[in-house]
Parts: C-alpha cells; sequence; structure tokens
C-alpha cells in the first residue's frame, strides 16, 4: 500500500513541478540530480523493489520445501553414530531353539580430549570409579590431541551412573553391542568367539562373517538386531551331557585330554562335538592355549584299529571275499625288517568277522594286502580320508599322508597306522558305511533327509552297508565293545587303541584310545566317538590301558544318558545281530 | 463484484493457511511421537535381549543339573523305565458312576462291586 501511494504522489508531481519556487528547486536538483525524467526513474525504482521482495520470498519458500524434503537432520545423524560403533550379529541358536550366543547393549565410555579441561582431575576422578583403568595410560590418551579416544569398553550400568555423577566434561558413553554365551564352555569349540569389535574371529561365528556378515557391516546395514537368528545342528542338552561324561572320564583315567562327537548319520548333522580342556567364549584368551585345540577337526591322529572298519568294508565292497573268507593269522607277519604282532593272537586262520570282533593287526594287514596298493588307496580317498574335510568351521586339518605309498603303508595303515586323518573325517567315513553306503559331508547347520541325500555320493553298496553293521554289534555282543552294549539300544561298536609315535617311535604306554558307536545297529540313528588321550592304567581296569577299558565304559555313560535326549525308543529282547541284520540284508551276488 | 471476489480470495487464503499449518503442526507431533515410540521400541527389544540371555544362562544344563543335585534326590533314567503307550495296560472302570449324587449309597446298592484290578474291560458294570 505503500508503494502505491508513492508512486500517485511521484505521478502527480510532475504537474506541480513547474510552479515550485526557487529554493525548493535548489533542493530537488540535490536530491534528484539536473535534467532527468523522473517518471521513468520511478518505475526504474519500482521495478527493483518488487524483484527484491519476490527474491526474498522465493528463498523463504525454497526454504521451507527443504525443510519439508529433508525431515529430521539431526536425529538421524544421532541414531547412525550410536550404531556404528560395534554392529548386531544375529543371535546363534541350538536346534532346539536354546540360545547359545546373543547380542546385549553395553555402554562403553569414551573422551573428547579437546573437551576435557583438567586432565588430571579427570583421571584421578576415572580411575576413582573403575579401579581396573591404568591411570598413566588414561592421562596419556585424554590429554592426546586426538578428537575421539575409548577409554573402557563395556563397563557395567552402575559404572555408568557413577561416571555420569561426576559431571566431567568430554567424556561420554555409546551404548555398544557386545556378544554373550550365556552357556559358558559347553559350546566353546563349535560356536568360536568374537573380538571386541564384535567380528567372529574363530568357528561359527566367524563362518557368520565369512557368509556375508562382514559385507553387511561394512555398508553399514546390520545395525539392528532384527536380524534372522541361525539355528545350529548341535543340540545343547545333548552337548552337556557328553561334555560332563568326558570331564568324568578325564578325570578318572587321568587322559591329557578327551573327545566326543555325535553326528546324525542319515543327515549328516553334527548333534554334540566336545573336546575338553575347552575355553570360555565369554573370555577369549583362553582360547590361546594350544591344549586347548579343538581335536577333532584341528588335531590330525592315527585313528588305530577303528581304520579297520574301512579296511573290512573295502574287502566286503569288492565282491571278492565274505564275512567267512579265511585269512591267515597262524603267526606275527614279517614284511621286510618288520614284524607286525597282534594284541590278543590267535594263531590260527581267521575269518573276517573274526579278524573285526578280535581286532586282528595281522589279518587286517592281509585284507588289505590281497585287495592291493591301488586299491586301498583309492578306496579312502573314496571314503573323503585323504584329502582336508572343510565344515563350517574356519579350523580344519589337513590329513598326514606318507610320502610314498608302498604294501608297508597299506599293510599299517590297514589297521590305522601311518595316516593321520581328523577324527571328524573318521566318522564321516564311518557314517557312510552305517547308513547305507552314503558319503554326507558332516555339517553343523540343520539339514534335512532330503538334503543330505541330494548332496549324498554313494561309496559302497547297500548290502556291504548291512554287513558292516553286522560287524559292528557283533562286536558289542562278543567283542572288544562288550561294555558298552547299553540294554535297550542295540548298540554296535568298534574299538581303537593307537600307539603314539613319540621321538619317532611308538610308545608302548602312550596311547589315544578311540571308541565308535553306531546306535541302533540294525536301523542306526546316530554315531557316537569317544577320544581319550593318554589314559593311564588304573587298578580297576587291572592294568589295561586300551580303549575296551576306559574308552568303551565312557561311551556307554554317555549313550545311556543322551539316547533318551536324542529321542530314541529303547527296545528289548531283541535277535542276536546275525538274525536281526545279516537276515534281513538283501543277499549279496 | 470484483470486491467480492477478493474477499473470497482473502477469505480461502486465510483457511487454507490454517489447514496447512495445522497439518504441518499435526505431523511434527506424529514424527515426534514415532520417534519416540521407535526408542520404545529399541529399548524393548535391549531388554528383551538382555532378559533373554539372563535367562538362558539360569537355563544352562550345568546350573540345573547342580540345582537338582542339592535338592532333589532324583537320579538317572534307566532305559527300562520307557515304555510304549500301548503296552499300558487298559484303566480300570469307574466303581460308581461319574455323576451318581451319592457314591457311597450306590456302592451298597451294589451286590458284586467290581474291583478295579482284577475286573475284564467291558465286563464291568
Amino acid at each position: 500500500m505503500t508503494a502505491i501511494d508513492a508512486s500517485h504522489a511521484m505521478a502527480a508531481e510532475p504537474s506541480r513541478a513547474p510552479k515550485v519556487p526557487g529554493r525548493r528547486s535548489i533542493l530537488r536538483t540535490l536530491l534528484y540530480g539536473r535534467d532527468v525524467d523522473r517518471a521513468a526513474k520511478t518505475k526504474a525504482r519500482l521495478g527493483l523493489a518488487i524483484l527484491i521482495f519476490a527474491l526474498g520470498y522465493a528463498v523463504i519458500a525454497a526454504r521451507l520445501v527443504m525443510f519439508v524434503a529433508v525431515p529430521d537432520g539431526h536425529s538421524g545423524r544421532r541414531a547412525i553414530t550410536q550404531d556404528a560403533v560395534a554392529t548386531a550379529r544375529p543371535d546363534i541358536l541350538d536346534r532346539n531353539g536354546e540360545i547359545l550366543a546373543t547380542d546385549v547393549r553395553a555402554p562403553s565410555l569414551f573422551a573428547e580430549p579437546n573437551r576435557i579441561i583438567d586432565v588430571d582431575e579427570a583421571t584421578e576422578l576415572l580411575t576413582a570409579v573403575i579401579p581396573d583403568l591404568d591411570a598413566p595410560e588414561v592421562r596419556e590418551r585424554i590429554g592426546s590431541k586426538r578428537r575421539f579416544v575409548w577409554l573402557k569398553r563395556d563397563i557395567t550400568p552402575n559404572q555408568r551412573t557413577e561416571i555420569y555423577r561426576l559431571g566431567l566434561p568430554g567424556i561420554g558413553f555409546l551404548p555398544e553391542n557386545k556378544r554373550v554365551y550365556p552357556n559358558g564352555a559347553e559350546v566353546s569349540h563349535l560356536i568360536g568367539h568374537v573380538n571386541i569389535d564384535n567380528q567372529g574371529i574363530a568357528g561359527i561365528e566367524k563362518w557368520l562373517d565369512r557368509s556375508g556378515l562382514a559385507d553387511l557391516h561394512m555398508a553399514g546395514l546390520a545395525t539392528d538386531r532384527l536380524q534372522e537368528p541361525i539355528q545350529l545342528a548341535v543340540d545343547l542338552r545333548v552337548q552337556h551331557a557328553l561334555r560332563e561324561e568326558l570331564f568324568k572320564a578325564r578325570d578318572k583315567f587321568k587322559a591329557k585330554a578327551a573327545a566326543g562327537l555325535i553326528v546324525a548319520v542319515r543327515t549328516g548333522e553334527i548333534v554334540s562335538m566336545v573336546s575338553v580342556p575347552d575355553y570360555d567364549p565369554n573370555n577369549p584368551r583362553e582360547a590361546l592355549d594350544p591344549n586347548r585345540i579343538n581335536r577333532l577337526t584341528t588335531g590330525v591322529y592315527e585313528m588305530g584299529s577303528t581304520f579297520k572298519a574301512l579296511t573290512m568294508a573295502m574287502a566286503l565292497d569288492s565282491g571278492k571275499v565274505n564275512l567267512n573268507s579265511t585269512f591267515d593269522a597262524r603267526g606275527p607277519m614279517h614284511f621286510g625288517k618288520f614284524e607286525i604282532h597282534d594284541s590278543h593272537p590267535e594263531n590260527r586262520f581267521l575269518t573276517l568277522s573274526e579278524i573285526f570282533t578280535y581286532s586282528s593287526n595281522i589279518g587286517a594287514a592281509r585284507v588289505a594286502l590281497s585287495m592291493g596298493v591301488q586299491q586301498h588307496q583309492a578306496f579312502l580317498k573314496k571314503l573323503g580320508q585323504l584329502d582336508r574335510l572343510r565344515t563350517e568351521l574356519p579350523e580344519s586339518a589337513e590329513p598326514l599322508l606318507p610320502k610314498h605309498w608302498g604294501e608297508l603303508n597299506t599293510i599299517t595303515i590297514a589297521f590305522g597306522h601311518g595316516l593321520s586323518v581328523a577324527p571328524l573325517q573318521a566318522v564321516m567315513g564311518i557314517c557312510a558305511l552305517m547308513n547305507g553306503g552314503y558319503l554326507i559331508p558332516p555339517t553343523f547347520l540343520r539339514r534335512s533327509e532330503d538334503q543330505a541325500k541330494a548332496i549324498a555320493r554313494r561309496v559302497v553298496k547297500p548290502e556291504t552297508s548291512d554287513k558292516m553293521r553286522y560287524l559292528m554289534r557283533l562286536n558289542a555282543e562278543k567283542g572288544t565293545a562288550r561294555q558298552a552294549d547299553v540294554p535297550g539300544y542295540y548298540v554296535g561298536g568298534k574299538t581303537g587303541t593307537s600307539e603314539k609315535v613319540v621321538g619317532g617311535r611308538y610308545s608302548k604306554d602312550r596311547v589315544l584310545n578311540s571308541f565308535t558307536a553306531v546306535l541302533p545297529a540294525d536301523d542306526p540313528r546316530y554315531l557316537v566317538l569317544i577320544m581319550l588321550d593318554e589314559p593311564q592304567a588304573l587298578p580297576e581296569t587291572h592294568g589295561f590301558r586300551t580303549s575296551g577299558w576306559n574308552a568303551v565304559p565312557t561311551g556307554a555313560a554317555v549313550i545311556s544318558r543322551v539316547a533318551p535326549l536324542l529321542g530314541l525308543q529303547p527296545r528289548f529282547d531283541l535277535p542276536p545281530a546275525d538274525q536281526l541284520i545279516l537276515a534281513s540284508s538283501t543277499p549279496s551276488r | 463484484m470484483m470486491r467480492l471476489l477478493n474477499i473470497c480470495v482473502i477469505v480461502a487464503l486465510v483457511v487454507a493457511a490454517a489447514y496447512v499449518y495445522r497439518i504441518k503442526f499435526e505431523s511434527t507431533r506424529k514424527a515426534e511421537q514415532a520417534a519416540r515410540l521407535r526408542l520404545d521400541i529399541r529399548r524393548e527389544h535391549d531388554a528383551i535381549a538382555a532378559l533373554r540371555a539372563e535367562w538362558s544362562k539360569l537355563d544352562n544344563p550345568l546350573r540345573i543339573q547342580e540345582l537338582a543335585r542339592r535338592h532333589l534326590s532324583l537320579r538317572q533314567i534307566d532305559s527300562r523305565q520307557f515304555d510304549q503307550l500301548d503296552h499300558l495296560p487298559e484303566r480300570p472302570p469307574d466303581l460308581v458312576p461319574p455323576d451318581s449324587p451319592d457314591p457311597i449309597v450306590n456302592l451298597l446298592e451294589r451286590r458284586d462291586p467290581p474291583t478295579g484290578s482284577i475286573a475284564l474291560p467291558g465286563k464291568a458294570r
């Protein structure tokens, strides 16, 4: 309105101008200049004013649009910085949904050195609240030129409130995700652990990172806890029972270490895996002790007589021999300057099934020799015993093969010496002999039978598998595994006692004992492996330290505890193996 | 005419401005509410996670076993203690019909009350 009035006034002025007396005309000349068309000038000024106002309003409008289009710039930024530090990981559950690993929020203490007023005072107050802070280190960190320093990760809520009350400027907290393992050492080797930045550095945790989680973290996407949990094949209750029995056995027989493995025969799922001594993943420093390694995947061992199962399966699968073929075991076997003995010599011709139940080294060697070195090697290769076994666990060990595989190697490998494999690998091979002849790579994740069938590879004939189950059962009825015949579960098993190599020689009193059991032998569901490292002879074991006196009773204790948990129905009054397994088997040609 | 139109436009302008202001105000309020709820959800999630971790710590088989050993006189189960459901004997018939008003009178009136352990199923009553 004022602009319009002004223009009216200005438009009216020229007509009045000539009447103006001289004094005022001088003033006008000073104000507007001498010969100027005032009307044109007014118009231009008006235009300029309109333009400036229009620009002003345009800026305001644009600003408004910007505020609406980019919402909550500040709060968004704050949320990101809160999460960026230790990223979230998915929960790990066992097969029944029990939590094995989860994230909780824990505050971490940081400082912004440029905002701290009195370094000494701050150091003193902080170390008073958190006694395990190192005062000189804190002073150095706070006094540094950096803009951000960590003081302590994972403080308790109490410490947090106390520090908050101190009211120190430049000291703050960030909530971080912290990995906790509520079950402590029970599943240590299996799930592994994480470092301070929540990155997996061992076990399944590392596998999680390698299978995509790390990339998500890099992209800043895996920041919330709404990630799908990972379910493993392991059963926490079974794991606990196995672990406790192994601890008992280790103490009783004063063994250096003990290990146990339970695998579902038809799917290859690892239901339980324990290697003691183990460690608490909440305190990963313990994992560095070399005595606490996972003996089942990262150690390689000569499996001893357990390997005879593979030798027998090779002979039976070739079709050249049957269970009643006889082999010469009349006396020690000589090969070059070596002599091979039996621990319980029979000194006569033995049938194939007798070789297995008496665990005759001589017999097994002769069986393997009759098949030939080439075929022996090819069979072990087919069963995956000569290559590194890879599972989800990042830790794995290469089997130790003889450099030049000659007849002598075949002889010794026939009864499990001269070839070192990871125990998990041997279990995979024996599973294939039990489940109808399918080699299924073991897994720590859930797997259905159909999924297992899709990746399974046939390695032996079904009737070979029947005969092997018969032999295993026979061993529990008459052989070395009698003590493991837990009533109701129709257990079959094979013992193994291998002498350890000490200083380049086989030692007589340092042995590695193993026991492999299959249950039930007529329709196998689970395979159990028990290993004892250097068990000692006891008065109760009559001075024996062979597997039948320590690993087998341990296996029996484990089976009787674990079988109900695994949902196995006890059955009684079953006929002996030759009627139940052999008679129902399809007759071989 | 022109004046009327002007007045209309001015009124419309004022109404529109008021309406837009209200929407803006409402949306700000809603956004704040949403942010607060999101924060609450996050807190709840964190609390649930912490509680679940604590629960599974308490649920740890080692701890349960220790408690059972201390407070219960239970022993490890034997495989002979399991049996199948169809091996169970038939349930003994009721001595009295379940809806009888006075069970004792009912029993007395019967000449030959069947005893559960001897009576054959089907023959009773």
